[in-house]
């Protein structure tokens, strides 16, 4: 049993992971914690909807592609839309933030406005989703969503370290400001990193919708994502997986702990967020945090 | 100038006059309020829970009536709004000066109208307003003036407990329910009592919170206890995610749930992993018990009736006619007293009695459906037994 819990652990983990990458990737340049990422994550879910489920019925693949293209180019206009503006006037990053939970709370009451409330589900990706091994069960969903995570996310480091545009996202996170002095085009910069960010956003929506359900407030669960990012220090890519699974892991351990005659599984936002505050009062930056300054 | 004083005096004198002609023919009839949301969301249910009304009144004064008296509906739309809701029970009470009230279908709206009904001293009988609040107050004592004629949401528990134990022979159970949700917390609550009383043996009881969608490790723990049922007493999207994972594990229990599954999109959700489930409704098509009823609301109506809440309403109407001619009057402290002492009645649904310190009725009649192929079939109506 405590097999099949990590495995459970790890699934929920890297889809955490995935989601924290997308925060972490945003607040290293720019300082802020996005928190309209988890709209773009329900957008993504809901563009893949259309494609499988209510217009063109395209398999799998195709629909996960064209999601990611789809949730990037949302995240670059939500950028473009309603952060450029208060970035070019250098406003503190608690303005954008709150920008961003205003995107966020206007795109799930659009959804709620324009599709309605229902739920959707994703058709099967695999027909027998799951195998055993050892007593415990896998499910193959997983392992995809598992791998095509590590090889987007490996992508993601090559761009980073080897591509003259990863080299300024870099740069420009220790300071942007001198990064702009030397000739770097901010606004490219920056729409670069809101398509990535938002193309891994609509992969994480995706997987999402097919594990589970496509429905507005399904956003709701990148409060978890970030904790994962904050766990593992905001702003640092390593940090963000690992404190999306360790959280994943830590949360399915929780689930089946008794203690006495108490099922803690009743607690477990309480541990997932009662460990962000301990955290964040021990060591506020994280596990791989490089900031000491303010975080919002 | 004089000429508009006498033509408003003459009005006024042809109003009154027509007031004192109609007050006798008014007084023929006995009022009975119907709070319904007739437009707005819930307007599906509502329209046809008007129909039903309409039909019970039509039944009953063809039979003659109560107390040599003719029975009429004042139905207003209280939108299922909690504010139009206490604004129509004013009107119905204050102008129409009903003797009771139907409806309305919801708990929160039924709460809401809960001061005017009551100090007014006229009985409401709420149609499908399952929370146990409803006419029970926080400290235990009954609302005086609150009725329903549905079952209570907990009492749903005990039907999936004894129907597991006794139809399905299951031996022993497993509980996957919401913390988060008061609804999901006292179905489980009351299953683990009437399980356990009948003999049955909880393997594992485990909950998750509002909002969550894993609950692998959770199941992951259910199936080590590998148990005959698991009962999953949630709405449609925590029950189709539940099927879905239980099965991934390899979970073979059957499946139980409440009337929150009863929602068409189950199986576009749950897919083929919920096949084969059980869960308990309030009311369905194909009970016998209401197939005549059925028949006559296709024959004036053409189009089958919203279930639960028309044959709720139809029931609510019998009974409130039972009661008027038991008290022998529509004095509204007499006709609560009879209420609270019906017994045995004949209704829609089976035989009604209520609980005079609940207000509720006592062993209501439930249906069972399965999930099956892709619809809600029905398997029996079933009777608890203390």
């Amino acid at each position: 049993m405590v097999l099949q819990t990590i495995i459970t652990g790890l699934s929920i983990g890297s889809i955490y992971a995935l989601m924290a990458v997308g925060y972490s990737l945003v607040f290293s340049v720019l300082n802020f914690s996005n928190f309209a990422h988890g709209a773009i994550i329900t957008l993504g879910a809901y563009i893949a909807w259309a494609i499988m489920v209510h217009f063109f019925k395209l398999p799998f693949l195709p629909a996960l592609l064209l999601s990611i293209a789809g949730a990037g180019i949302l995240a670059f206009l939500n950028e473009r839309i309603a952060y450029r503006t208060l970035r070019r006037r250098r406003a503190p990053s608690l303005y954008l933030m709150i920008s961003a939970m205003g995107v966020a709370i206007a795109l799930q009451n659009l959804l709620y406005a324009t599709i309605g409330a229902k739920l959707y589900a994703l058709p099967p990706v695999f027909t027998q989703d799951s195998f055993e091994v050892g007593g415990a069960t896998i499910s193959r969903m997983d392992l995809f969503a598992f791998a095509f995570s590590v090889v987007a996310i490996g992508l993601l480091h090559f761009v980073l370290t080897h591509t003259k545009v990863g080299t300024a996202i870099r740069a420009a996170s220790h300071d942007m400001e001198m990064v702009s002095v030397l000739g770097v085009n901010l606004d490219v910069l920056v729409a670069v990193l809101f398509l990535i960010a938002g193309g891994l956003g609509g992969m994480a929506g995706v997987f999402m919708g097919v594990r589970y359900m496509v429905y507005p407030s399904m956003g709701w669960i990148t409060n978890k994502a970030y904790i994962g990012a904050v766990i593992g220090g905001l702003g640092s890519l390593p940090g963000a997986i690992v404190g999306g699974i360790l959280l994943g892991l830590l949360e399915a351990l929780v689930s089946v702990t008794t203690i006495g005659s108490v099922q803690l599984s009743t607690y477990r936002d309480v541990f997932s967020f009662g460990i962000l505050a301990i955290l964040l009062i021990v060591r506020p930056t994280g596990l791989f945090g490089r900031f000491v300054e303010e975080k919002l | 100038m004089k000429v508009t004083s006498i033509v408003w005096l003459s009005c006024l004198v042809a109003v009154l006059g027509i007031a004192f002609l109609g007050a006798p023919a008014y007084a023929q009839t006995i009022k009975i309020g119907h709070e319904v949301a007739l437009t707005g969301p819930n307007a599906t249910w509502g329209q046809s829970e008007a129909n039903a009304v309409k039909m019970a009144v039509d039944k009953v004064n063809a039979q003659g009536g109560v107390l040599g008296r003719k029975l009429e509906i004042v139905a207003y739309d209280n939108r299922a709004d909690r504010l139009e809701a206490v604004n129509v029970a004013k009107r119905l009470v204050e102008q129409d000066k009903v003797v009771a009230i139907i409806g309305p279908a919801q708990s929160g709206v039924t709460n809401a109208i809960r001061e005017v009904n009551n100090s007014a001293k006229v009985p409401v009988i709420a149609t499908t307003a399952t929370n146990p609040k409803v006419t029970v107050n926080d400290n235990g004592s009954v609302v005086p003036y609150t009725f329903r004629v549905c079952f209570i949401d907990p009492f749903q528990g005990t039907v999936a407990a004894q129907f597991a134990f006794k139809d399905l022979k299951a031996k022993t159970a497993a509980i996957l329910y919401d913390v988060g949700d008061e609804y999901s917390q006292f179905l489980g609550k009351y299953f683990v009592e009437a399980f356990e009383k009948a003999g049955g043996k909880i393997t594992t009881n485990e909950a998750f919170r509002s909002g969550e969608l894993d609950f692998r490790a959770q199941l992951g723990k259910i199936k080590y206890g590998n148990p005959d049922v698991l009962f999953v007493p949630t709405m449609q999207k925590e029950a189709a995610l539940a099927a879905k994972q239980a099965r991934d594990l390899g979970i073979k229990a059957t499946l139980l749930g409440g009337d929150g599954w009863g929602s068409p999109d189950l199986f576009d959700l749950a897919g083929p992993a919920i096949e084969g489930s059980y869960f308990v409704n309030i009311a369905a098509l194909e009970d016998p018990a209401i197939q005549d009823f059925i028949k006559d609301y296709r024959a004036k109506h053409k189009e089958d009736p919203v279930l639960p809440n028309p044959v709720l309403a139809y029931d609510a109407v019998l009974w409130l006619a039972d009661a008027i001619k038991r008290a022998g009057t529509t004095d509204g402290e007499k006709l609560k007293a009879a209420m609270e002492q019906t017994r045995d009645l004949q209704v829609l649904t089976g035989k009604l009695t209520v609980d005079p310190k609940t207000h509720n009725p006592l062993n209501k009649p439930a249906v069972i459906q399965q999930t099956k192929g892709g619809k809600f079939v029905y398997v029996k109506t079933f009777v608890t037994t203390d």
